[in-house]
């Protein structure tokens, strides 16, 4: 198809290294089904993209995560500039290679990890000062050198760096200079993009939870045209009403053609509430460090297998779960019980891939699921039946964050189906 | 059930061997039991086992399964899998086709604290929580009900220490009681279509010295004792012929693939093998051949190569070969030296899932060759290239392995170093929390934030 004829709705565009379909729209909620055409091929919207920082995940083998059935996942450029530097990533011809992952990688910038890992971070014009956690000696990150960094990496969708504060900071005068100092890094971060026609540069909006500030960086960052729009600087703590509201303020003003992702949520509920708001990409690093302590994510909620309860419990982890982990050994898969993971968890390396395996499969179906729901019309009904199940009926026990955002989007959660 | 190919001229030397039993894949000896901790090979997943691994057969000790014994039945007791299958092979997802053998304690099993750790009727046993008693007939009945392959007998085994001739002589009672105790079991349980092959242990002592309890043997049928589990070479020197024809199953824990070499020699059939798991955890990737391939010649004379190649080494960063040229395990053909060293520097664990298939497969293709060349009657003389072609020892580790866990060795006593090194300070740890923790609830009690790390300054 021809530029421009299937996407009236978008600006002009500039090289772009992504062809956005959108597939359907729910009749209710603003959410949406839509088919994202990468360097590595297609990825299905909405989607759960599960986080291997340093071009790992949490002791799967590639072979493992593709047959959960993940075919774009998160690298850490903080992380992979530290180790294994970018003049190895240059040698061994970027993060693909370095890990034998043959489908797409995204990237953070880095900037996250510059204010959630490390002492004395120290934002400036012209970017973040901080310690090496190597040696303490100083250092700067720029928007030039985090472009220049993921370049090395060469991920199909690297981000702008951005001027990350809590949004629960109570000083406004900061929240607005980050605003502005992170579109003024992205147009350094366009500036600086050497490779547009294989990888796609995001923007992400900041803005606190001030919408006002979300809609005006909103439309700042709109009219950069990137291929892609990122929310950022939520899910650091910030009450679950404000997040959505904020999310729900830049859906609206967000053109439908390309594809939108709100960062760091993993949470089942938060990411089906999300959906409804119109978000279509989420990441976390939850669902595998929570396996890690021995958490299943389940339809109906976690289970904490380190307890003592679950030692002779000889269901499988989830029942009726189609991963690996499982399926039974007569549908060709392990047949692992709870009591299984309670035998290794934290004890043994293996039970926490195993759990990863589990807890990255479950994302991923609920997230096809979901897709199904809203191609076939029946999101609403989707969401009532999901909530349903996750409190055992118990509707006075709906969050009622969750209540009212999708009240917001046409759905009554306490309906009946 | 076990076959001898081919066997030394005169009495005990290599041999050839086949180890047959139904359903299961033929074990051609010598070979090896891939060691598992906790029902697992460490780090290998069970579909990563199937798929992407070649291990014929693994060992089980039963004390990773049994903490809440005798207080609690344990969890592994109570497991009734569908269809008569073995719950243990079902609990641990072992493939239906691998080789599952049972023993009491692990391999290597940490030494008794006690100087005298068994009794008449009971052996110590280290499990998760510390060291248990068990006692030798709920061994025989779990062993026997768990339904594994093979099931080593329990033995009066004194693990790292030397047996006085008073010792000896207990030994060699409580040897005796408790096999014939296991076979009287065996006699008096509905016969089972799928009973485990028993495998009598015998003391790591010569046979002259444990001659009491060898007769007992040769007297029992071979349903009653299907063969050895040999705890010291010493046992073999003088093995009357009647003993002979049994598999011998090894528990000499070999350091080194010399050691194993010599343990064929003389005489062990199937054996298991430590260091591979510890090649592993210290980021070596094992790199020996069997026997030299031609290209040796030239290192006649000069240095010995390496066993292993030390994958923490920043010399790798950039290399994107195999780990060995030409090797086909999955961590060579799909990954390379640049990604291993990044994992092991990473501490990521995918690191160690690599070698540990690295090695068992280096591992898998030692012991055929060691096969092919017994067969070709060139065992000898290979045995001695090798060693003069290889470093006798392997290489030291220079990185951090995964963290150890107390059932993996012994505590040394008071003011002992910690054995894992805390990975955060508590700042950062804290800070972490709180990036996925909820918001704290108003009522909550403000010593209680402060010590999960909310009032940090950054």
């Amino acid at each position: 198809m021809s530029r421009g004829a299937d996407q009236n709705d978008m600006l002009p565009r500039t090289q772009h290294a992504l062809k956005f379909d959108l597939v359907a729209k729910c009749a209710t909620t603003k959410a949406r089904a839509a088919t994202l055409h990468l360097p590595h091929g297609p990825v299905q919207l909405p989607m759960f993209m599960p986080v291997a920082t340093q071009a790992s995940l949490k002791g799967l083998t590639p072979k493992q995560l593709e047959e959960t059935s993940c075919r774009l996942c998160l690298n850490n450029t903080y992380h992979l500039g530290l180790k294994p530097g970018q003049a190895t990533l240059d040698t061994i011809g970027g993060a693909h290679k370095l890990q034998s992952w043959p489908h797409n990688i995204l990237t953070d910038s880095g900037g996250f990890q510059m204010v959630s890992l490390l002492k004395l971070a120290q934002v400036t014009e012209e970017g973040v000062r901080f310690l090496s956690p190597h040696d303490g000696t100083p250092m700067l990150l720029t928007p030039e050198h985090s472009i220049s960094l993921q370049n090395s990496i060469g991920s199909d969708i690297i981000m702008q760096l951005d001027d990350v504060i809590a949004t629960t900071s109570p000083d406004h005068a900061r929240i607005l200079e980050a605003m502005h100092r992170s579109v003024r890094w992205l147009d350094r971060c366009i500036a600086a993009h050497k490779k547009p026609e294989s990888q796609n540069l995001f923007c992400i909006i900041q803005g606190g939870l001030d919408l006002e500030l979300r809609r005006e960086c909103t439309r700042q960052m709109v009219a950069r045209d990137t291929p892609g729009i990122a929310i950022g600087g939520l899910s650091g703590g910030e009450a679950k009403v404000e997040y959505c509201k904020v999310v729900k303020t830049c859906t609206d003003l967000l053109p439908d053609g390309k594809p939108r992702y709100v960062m760091g949520v993993g949470y089942p509920e938060d990411i089906l509430v999300s959906v409804a708001l119109g978000a279509d990409m989420f990441d976390c690093v939850w669902p595998t460090r929570t396996a890690r302590f021995g958490n299943a994510i389940t339809n109906v909620g976690v289970l904490n297998l380190k307890n003592a309860s679950y030692a002779c419990d000889f269901r499988p982890v989830d029942e009726g779960c189609k991963c690996m982990c499982c399926r039974p050994t007569s549908e060709g898969g392990l047949g692992i019980t709870r009591a299984y993971i309670h035998h290794t968890a934290a004890k043994e390396t293996a039970g926490a891939h195993l759990l990863s395996i589990h807890n990255v499969h479950y994302l991923l179906i609920l997230m096809r699921q979901v897709r199904d729901a809203i191609t076939e019309q029946r999101y609403p009904a989707f969401l009532r039946a999901y909530f349903y199940k996750l409190y055992a009926g118990e509707k006075h026990k709906y969050p009622q964050w969750a209540v009212d955002a999708l009240a917001g989007v046409n759905v009554d959660l306490l309906a009946e189906s | 059930m076990f076959t001898v190919i081919k066997s030394a001229s005169t009495g005990i030397g290599p041999r050839l061997g086949r180890l047959a039993l139904p359903g299961k894949k033929v074990v051609h000896t010598p070979h090896y039991l891939g060691i598992t901790s906790r029902g697992v090979i460490p780090h290998i997943t069970q579909d990563t086992f199937a798929r992407d691994a070649s291990i014929t057969g693994v060992y089980v000790g039963l004390e990773d399964f049994i903490e809440r014994a005798p207080y609690q039945t344990p969890p592994l007791y109570q497991f009734k899998p569908p269809k008569d299958s073995s719950p243990l092979r079902r609990f641990i997802a072992l493939p239906e086709d691998t080789l599952l053998v049972l023993g009491a304690r692990r391999a290597p099993p940490v030494a008794a604290p006690a100087a005298n750790p068994n009794t008449n009727e009971t052996v110590s046993v280290c499990t998760a929580v510390g060291f248990r008693v068990l006692r030798a007939d709920d061994y025989a009945e779990a062993a026997e009900r768990l339904q594994a392959d093979i099931v080593v007998g329990l033995g009066d085994i004194p693990y790292g220490r030397k047996l006085g001739n008073k010792r000896i002589e207990k030994a060699t009672e409580r040897n005796i009681k408790w096999t014939q105790d296991h076979i009287n079991l065996r006699h008096s349980a509905e016969t089972r279509a799928q009973q485990a092959k028993l495998f009598a242990p015998l003391l790591p002592v010569s046979s002259a010295k444990q001659r009491f309890y060898i007769e007992t043997l040769i007297q029992v049928s071979e349903r009653d004792v299907a063969g050895l589990a040999v705890y010291a070479l010493d046992s073999l020197e003088d093995l009357p012929e009647a003993l002979q024809p049994l598999p011998r199953l090894g528990f000499t824990t070999p350091s080194a693939p010399q050691d194993v070499l010599q343990h064929i020699v003389l005489g062990i059939d199937v054996l298991t093998v430590p260091f591979i798991n510890a090649a592993t955890d210290a980021g070596i990737a094992l790199s020996f051949q069997f026997p030299s391939t031609s290209c040796d010649q030239s290192h006649n004379g000069s240095d010995p190569l390496p066993l292993g190649i030390d994958m923490w080494s920043p010399a790798h960063a950039v290399d994107l070969g195999p780990l060995v040229d030409g090797c086909t395990c999955y961590a060579c053909a799909n990954h390379h030296r640049a990604y291993i060293q990044h994992l092991l520097a990473a501490k990521e664990m995918l690191g160690w899932v690599l070698l540990q298939l690295h090695n068992h497969h280096v591992t898998d293709i030692f012991f055929a060759h060691i096969r092919a060349s017994i067969a070709n009657g060139t065992f000898t003389d290979d045995v001695e290239h090798f060693q003069r072609k290889y470093e006798s020892r392997l290489p030291e580790k220079t990185g951090q392995g995964p963290r150890v866990r107390g059932y993996q060795f012994k505590a040394e006593g008071p003011g002992e170093p910690k054995k894992n090194k805390a990975p955060f300070t508590m700042l950062d740890d804290g800070q972490e929390k709180i990036v996925e923790s909820a918001p704290p609830e108003a009522g909550t009690d403000a010593s209680e934030l402060e010590a999960q790390g909310f009032a940090a300054k950054a």
